[in-house]
């Protein structure tokens, strides 16, 4: 059962980091970034082409893959948010878009690598235990890196100045244009930041479970409901989420069988959404 | 000219699908992304009677498209309670969950391994449909009714007030409509109108299993309809024209197979980028402002 809940908070770290990539995106621009789920895909790709077929050592092609990912996700920005937002093109028109972008990218990966799954290394990996616990490599690498960088952000958020602006421009977007900071380039550090949170949650997972191009949006999804269920508007409230998420699954898993693990998530997700919108701990929204 | 049939009988299943979807998402601006289960919930209601009473079409019909109307409360009350975003991701919710309730409960589905051998449908009992032609004539038919019917609801005081209700709902509320029962109505014609689609679909294929009706296939009706356009009816019946024409022009190129798939798909993505930013409300769509 322990073990069970331990490998249920180390999904749900990374959970926690794609949901952090996600709300990022998010919460400051209120764009439904869905083709987040196809800059995963690249992300692992990236992490899969440097790896493996360039054959450079894990943390230096995990260390260029979040570099790629994020001009990408950068990207993302550039060449669909912005122009569509000069045009004052509606959410709902964003988030189509935003549709259009996530099948193009994942089929043009697809299209390079193949449909089949891929993996990164297959080697037995080594396991450490503790007592009764038993963790693989990857999951040490997942639990740590995770949290250390999960930290990080949580300490730059709350004592930077960048930390503070992005808050802001979380808050109100036209005052923080008025007040004459460059919305677009905050925004632009964000969609960085986020590509940076997505890379990292892809090359951690990759590294451990295998890559094939159609698995961005299952993960992105629980990322999603993890937001929900945290709280939305903050991004503490995307760990506790995810972290929460993760052990729910695992617990599911235990009691049940993993085929119904997302039937259980999904209702989850419904029940929060009607009777407690904001999540855990979010801010009340305002409805429009 | 067998070829060309099933092609025929696909656009108009689609078509079917796609109108459907218009009606909550083009004209009353509530954007679903769950078309799909109600897709595959009537595929399956359907072919539950199909295999165990012997009924003519349109009582068969009728009683597809109640029972997957059914289902619809679900998302006309999420509808009521949920906003923008919210609603979308608990239409989202659905779709997964559906799906995995048609994938996992073994007995009653057979979950991935399909139903086999369904049977054809009978037209008033007695003609029974053959083959490819036979299929063609009835969702030719189907098509045409929803095509009617559809147009009928938009030109209708309904159609209008759904229309008032997407720019201002509590305005219409003011005036004292019912949204919520506006909603309710919405939803089940959408679902029943898919789920008819579905019945269709399981009995022409005489096989259905779980795959066919997930997320990704919500996501695809979606896109034939913002390719085509929202808000009308020119705008859906282009799109399912489109998305089932397409991928038979491609096989016409020569491609090899893998290839095919993955080039389609980003023939859809590059046309519903392009049709986002050069027109918003789709191809033939009716401009919302």
């Amino acid at each position: 059962m322990l073990q069970f809940l331990i490998n249920g908070l180390i999904t749900g770290v990374l959970y926690s980091l794609l949901a952090i990539g996600f709300a990022l995106v998010y919460n400051t621009t209120k764009v439904f970034h869905i083709a987040a789920s196809a800059v995963y895909v690249v992300a692992a790709y990236m992490f899969y082409t440097f790896a493996s077929v360039l054959g450079m050592p894990l943390p230096l092609a995990c260390l260029l893959s979040v570099i790629v990912t994020m001009f990408v996700n950068w990207g993302t920005e550039v060449v669909i948010y912005r122009p569509l937002k000069r045009r004052k093109a509606s959410l709902n028109v964003m988030m189509i878009a935003s549709i259009g972008l996530m099948t193009i990218l994942v089929n043009v990966i697809a299209m390079f690598y193949g449909n089949e799954t891929k993996v990164i290394d297959n080697v037995i990996q080594k396991t450490y235990t503790f007592g009764e616990l038993i963790f693989t490599t990857p999951q040490m690498y997942q639990l740590v890196i995770g949290s250390v960088v999960m930290i990080l952000f949580m300490l730059v958020l709350a004592f930077s100045r960048y930390g503070l602006r992005l808050r802001a421009l979380s808050a109100d977007e036209t005052l923080f244009e008025t007040l004459g900071y460059n919305t677009n380039g905050t925004r632009s550090g964000v969609f960085v930041l986020s590509g940076a949170f997505i890379a990292l949650a892809s090359c951690l997972t990759v590294y451990d479970v295998g890559l094939d191009p159609h698995m961005g949006m299952n993960v992105l999804i629980n990322a999603m409901v993890a937001m929900i269920i945290g709280g939305v508007g903050r991004f503490g409230t995307c760990i506790l989420g995810g972290v929460l998420l993760g052990v729910l699954q695992a617990v599911v898993v235990y009691l049940f069988a993993s085929n119904w693990q997302n039937a259980i998530t999904f209702v989850g997700l419904i029940l929060f959404l009607f009777f407690r919108p904001q999540g855990i701990a979010g801010y009340k929204q305002r409805t429009v | 000219m067998e070829y060309i049939l099933h092609i025929v009988i696909m656009i108009c299943i689609y078509m079917v699908l796609v109108l459907s979807a218009n009606l909550p998402v083009g004209m009353a601006n509530l954007l679903t992304m769950c078309q799909a289960a109600f897709y595959g919930i009537g595929a399956y209601i359907g072919t539950f009677f199909l295999m165990q009473f012997d009924l003519p079409f349109i009582l068969l019909a009728i009683l597809v498209m109640g029972f997957t109307g059914l289902f619809s409360m679900i998302v006309s009350y999420a509808s009521v309670k949920l906003k923008n975003d919210y609603f979308i991701l608990g239409t989202l919710g659905f779709q997964m969950i559906a799906y995995t309730i048609l994938y996992n409960w073994t007995d009653v589905t057979r979950g991935p391994y399909g139903i086999p051998g369904i049977p054809t449908i009978k037209l008033f009992g007695i003609v029974e449909l053959e083959g490819v032609v036979g299929y063609c004539v009835l969702a030719l038919a189907v098509a045409i009714v929803s095509i009617w019917l559809f147009r009928m609801i938009k030109s209708s005081p309904f159609g209008r007030v759904l229309k008032a209700m997407r720019s201002d709902e509590l305005s219409v509320r003011a005036l004292g409509r019912n949204t919520t029962l506006l909603k309710v109505q919405t939803f089940f014609i959408s679902a029943a109108f898919s789920g008819l689609a579905g019945l269709i679909y399981s009995s022409y294929v005489s096989y259905v299993d779980p795959t066919s009706f997930t997320l990704d296939e919500s996501i695809f009706i979606i896109t034939a309809l913002f390719i085509g356009g929202i808000g009308n009816v020119k705008g859906p019946v282009l799109g399912a024209v489109f998305v089932v024409i397409l991928p038979e022009l491609l096989r016409f190129v020569g491609l090899p197979d893998a290839v095919a798939a993955n080039l389609r798909q980003i023939i859809y993505g590059v046309a519903l980028v392009v049709v986002m930013f050069v027109r918003p409300q789709g191809l033939l769509g009716e401009n919302s402002k």
